[in-house]
Order: C-alpha cells, then structure tokens, then sequence
C-alpha cells in the first residue's frame, strides 16, 4: 500500500467521525434550500404586492381600473407631493392633460410603483390615441413606422432558469469547496500539531511528501463531497419549491467542465489551506489564518454578482476562483465551452496548486514545523 | 561496553539564537538502557530529536545501527521507536486504528499489520479498549497506545523522553517494566530523564548534559562515584 493511499485512507475516516465537517456539510445542505425558499418567497411577494398612489384631481376614466389591475392603489391626499416622502409609495396629481408624479428613488416601493404607472400609463395613452385616430378614420399604424416582432431562440422561462443557475451554481460550488476542506484542512495540519501527533507521524519512514500528498487528497475529497452536497440540495431544493418561477435543467455540456474545475480549485486551496495550516500553531491559530483566505478569494467571485454582464477578456480568466465562476457561468449560460478560457483557467488553477504545493512542501520539510511549537 | 546501536559524535546544533548543542558525544549500546541525563534545557530532547532524524545535526555525525542520518534517514526511521512524555495519539481512531495506522507506516502490509497489531496489543492488555475510540481512554490507557504504536514495527532502538512525567505511580511502572524487558530481548535503550532516582534505579550506562555539553559519561555507578546518588553527584559536576 503506497504512503499517501495510507494517509489518505485514515484522514477520511478521521474527518468523517469529526463533528465540526459534518456539521459544515450538513449546514451545507440545509443552508441551500433555506436560502432559495427565502429568495423565491420575497421575490414573489414583491411581484403581488400592491402599492399605493396618493392623487389629487380627477382620475382620467378607465385610468382607475387599469391601476387596480396592476395592484396600484388610487388613494385621494391632500399635497402628493409631501404623502409620496413617507405615506404613500407615489404621489400623482391629475391635471387637465396633464399628470405630475412625485416619488423618492431611494424608496425600492417607490421604483417599482413608478415602473408599473409608467408602463400603465403608456398603454393607456396607446390605446386613447388608437381610438381618437379611428375616429378620424386614420390607421392608428402611422404611429409606429417600424413593427417589432420579437423571436425568442429559447423559452423565457429556461433563460431566467440560466441566468438563476449562472449565478448560484457556481458560488455554491466555489463557496462549497473552498469551506468544506477549511475544518478538515486544519484539523490535519494545526490539529496535528496542537494534539502532539506530528511528532511521531514523521519519526515514521513515509517520506513527507507522500504524507502531504494524502493530506492533500483527503481534503480534497472532503472539498469535492460539500460541494456535490450543496448542489443537490440546491437542485432538490428548485423542484420542491412550487411557483418559484425558476425551472433549471443542467445541459449535460456543463457537467464534465463542472467536475474538471471543481477538481483543481479543490486541490489547489487544499493545498493553500494545508499550507496556512502548516504555519499555525493551533486549530484556533489556523482558524485566523485561513478566514481571510476566503474572504480574499471570494471577493472575485462575487463579481457576477455586482456586473452580471461581465465579459472579461482572457486576461481575467488567470485570476483564481474568478476563472473558475467565469468559466462555469459561461457553460451554463451559452450551453457550450470556451476552450481558450477552460484552457487559461486551467493553467492558472494548476500553478495556483503548484505554488501551493511546493509552499505546504517546503513548511512541512522545515525544523521550525517542530521547533517553533 | 556493549557492541554500539547508537553512536553520536560531537554534535552540535543551534535552534533559532539557541546553541543548544555543544560537541555532544556518547555511544549507546545493544542491550542496555542508556540513560541521556539533566535538568530541563540541558539538550536531552534536541539530542534524541536529531538522532531520530527530525532534526539535522549542524556538525557532527550520527549512526544509527551503521545507518548514517543524513544519508539514510529513512532507515534510521525505521530502526528507531520513540516515546514521549506527549502521548499523541488520534482521538477519533480507536487504539487498534491508532496501532495499525502507524504498523502501515511503517512499512508493514496486511497479514504482517494484523499479527503485530494484536501482539502488541496482547502485551499491553488493551484488549477490553482495542475497539474503543482513544478520546475515550483514561490518561494510562493512552500512555500504552503511545508506546505500542511507538514500538509496533518491533524497533531495534528504543527511546523514552521523559515518558513518565505526566503518569501516576502505575502506568510509569509499566513503563519502567517495559524498558526492562526490551533491554533483555537486546534492544538498545536510549532514557531521556531529568529525574536521577529513575535513571539511577535502571541506567546501565550514563551521559549527564548541562548547558549542551556532556559533563559526565559512563556506567552508572562510576558516574555516581563515591557520591551517595547521581543526583549529589550532578550537583557537584555542575557547581564545579
């Protein structure tokens, strides 16, 4: 049995009887769910609730009912103006052609009520300069010289689904293999040295890289399953939820590119996180250490977040956990792979973990691993 | 004197601004318990640390068995068990997980690890705990599981550092016991102790450090002298 298969094997029974990553795991699990529930549960309140109008003046005819049907709530006031800062989401006062709409855009309430009376209003200025042009026997089509036919290649639906799953799938799972080798990572480096095992696991022959190695590939495994974890719940989690609105199918193109990055970014902050590790002198210590690390590189993640348009050019696909998000999103987006931006990627994920190896390599060779505690 | 395992030959190793070894020599032999004396900071566990090849010596050499530890240091690994007053074992292994990790480490492979496994285990009495997870295990029962991983690939070269400092009047018998019996099946027995009434009571041979250097080399009885204990005469070695 070769050194590393040894170490690996006994990490894994280690870890799995360890509370704090199945906890991690399982939170994991529970986590994903929650979070979409809560999502999904906001999300539709907002598109149902009604907001309310205060007017002043006389409603034109008809304009009534159309707000009514669009969940805007007429409200007769004294001063629109003063009623749109605090007591109603709008303030409208009806002229004689004329309407004048008061709202405060740092109010979200007041954004949406003033999309819905925009949208109302332009239909139903449509439809009376419609009717006053059959009037006159004049075709209501003069006023829009170029017609819009819109052809959608894909269901709206599936590409509110993509752009949901381009976001979600692969924060979880960057999010998920970063976090869920954290505990296990440490427990095997710092932990080593806090309970005295460290000692005695060099006395033995195993040559230290083998050690590592199996160290490596433990974590990393424990990495891999959080991840697999989380995103079965996420998807479990989007079929359960009814209305949500959301249908997602994984295009089977994604997956082989799913499992090819999840793979190196596991690896490669397996071996960042052994190598924090190595430097701490206790689990606690360790923790210290390694908390920035996520902070730092999720940081780049979230940039699909904040520009969910973002469309670098190859350049950003060597910055680590970026590339990652990047070429996960793109799969799922454009139901293909882009080969210059897989390939990138891949070399800056691959010397991120070779950097990280040599680094955890050369702590775990040094004196200080034992002298210093 | 017995043929030499062991054989240390001035070394010298500095650890941070520490020179902690000053051109440290001795010879422990087969079948003999070697006590490696003196009082806290002397260089006791530096000297065992760099014999077992976690530490590199600065100058000097070191043989173990005919095996040089600089160009041999798995080999050295290989013929050296160390115990230490830190049990170090993994909690959520049981003893036999804890045993046979360490079995397989060393090189052993299955039918090899099992048989060693429970003989180590029948040695130690831990029959009644060899299923049970070692952070159930009272503070004596892990002292057994420490030495039984230590000595599970049957090493020719023993060494204690301060193995009994942390355990009650019991479990340092056993431990004692267990020195005893390696050094009649011929195991060379290196014991690191401050404690001169332990080493006097089971010391073939003698070196005493001070301050990194040896100031007293021998077998036990010369080392003490005309003094009424080892402890008088350390005393007097060092005041002078």
């Amino acid at each position: 049995m070769s050194w590393a298969w040894i170490v690996y094997r006994k990490e894994l029974i280690e870890i799995l009887r360890d509370r704090r990553t199945l906890m991690a795991i399982a939170l994991s699990a529970f986590a994903t769910p929650l979070v979409l529930s809560v999502v999904t549960q906001v999300s539709s309140q907002t598109a149902t609730q009604t907001y309310t109008v205060g007017f002043s003046g006389d409603v034109p005819a008809g304009l009534d009912l159309i707000l009514a049907a669009v969940k805007l709530k007429l409200e007769p006031v004294a001063d629109p103006a003063a009623a749109a800062k605090h007591d109603v989401d709008l303030g409208v006062v009806f002229g004689d052609g004329t309407i004048d709409e008061y709202y405060d855009p740092t109010r979200q309430s007041a954004q949406i009520a003033d999309t819905r009376l925009q949208t109302v209003l332009g239909q139903y200025n449509a439809a009376k300069a419609d009717a006053a042009l059959r009037l006159k026997g004049i075709d209501p089509g003069i006023l829009v010289p170029i017609r819009i036919s819109p052809h959608p290649l894909s269901s709206v639906t599936a590409a509110a689904g993509n752009a949901f799953l381009s976001f979600f799938l692969p924060y979880i799972l960057i999010t998920m293999i970063i976090t869920g080798g954290f505990s296990a990572a440490l427990d095997s480096t710092a932990g080593e040295r806090e309970r005295h095992t460290l000692e005695s696991l060099l006395l033995t022959p195993a040559p230290r890289s083998r050690i590592l190695l199996g160290k490596i590939a433990a974590v990393s495994s424990i990495s891999l399953v959080a991840a697999v974890v989380a995103i079965a719940s996420m998807f479990v989690a989007i079929s359960q939820i009814k209305n949500s609105g959301i249908h997602v199918t994984l295009n089977p193109i994604v997956i082989p590119v799913m499992v090819w990055v999840a793979i190196l970014v596991a690896a490669s902050f397996s071996a960042l996180t052994l190598a924090l590790g190595t430097l701490a002198k206790s689990f606690r210590q360790g923790q210290a250490y390694v908390t920035p690390l996520y902070f730092i590189t999720i940081f780049p993640a979230s940039i699909v977040l904040f520009i969910p348009d973002f469309n670098p050019n190859l350049a950003y696909y060597l910055i680590p956990i970026l590339n990652a998000v990047l070429v996960l999103r793109d799969a799922i987006v454009h139901n293909s792979i882009d080969w210059p931006a897989l390939g990138v990627s891949t070399f800056s994920l691959v010397g991120t973990g070779l950097i990280a190896w040599f680094a955890v390599l050369r702590l775990f060779t040094r004196e200080a691993l034992l002298t210093r505690s | 004197m017995p043929e030499a395992a062991v054989s240390v030959e001035r070394l010298e190793k500095t650890l941070g601004k520490n020179h902690v070894l000053r051109g440290v020599s001795f010879e422990a032999g087969k079948g003999e318990i070697f006590g490696l004396l003196g009082p806290n900071g002397a260089g006791k566990t530096t000297t065992l640390r760099t014999i077992c090849t976690l530490l590199a010596p600065d100058e000097g050499s070191i043989e173990v068995l005919g095996f040089d530890t600089r160009t041999a240091p798995a080999e050295v690994r290989r013929r050296v068990g160390v115990v230490t007053a830190d049990i170090g074992i993994y909690p959520r292994l049981s003893t036999r997980e804890n045993i046979a990790y360490f079995a397989r480490l060393s090189g052993m492979t299955g039918s090899q690890v099992a048989s060693r496994v429970a003989a180590v285990i029948e040695r130690f009495d831990m029959s009644s705990f060899a299923g049970q997870r070692a952070e159930s295990l009272s503070s004596g029962q892990k002292q057994k599981v420490a030495i039984a991983r230590a000595i599970v690939h049957d090493p020719p070269v023993l060494m204690f550092d301060e193995p009994t400092s942390n355990l009650d009047v019991l479990a340092s018998k056993e431990i004692r016991d267990f020195m005893v019996e390696s050094r009649s099946r011929g195991k060379c027995v290196i014991f690191s102790t401050h404690v001169l009434h332990d080493a006097e009571r089971l010391c073939d041979r003698v070196t005493i450090l001070h301050e990194g250097r040896v100031v007293a080399s021998g077998p036990t009885a010369e080392v003490r002298g005309a003094h009424r204990d080892l402890e008088d005469s350390f005393l007097e070695l060092v005041e002078a």
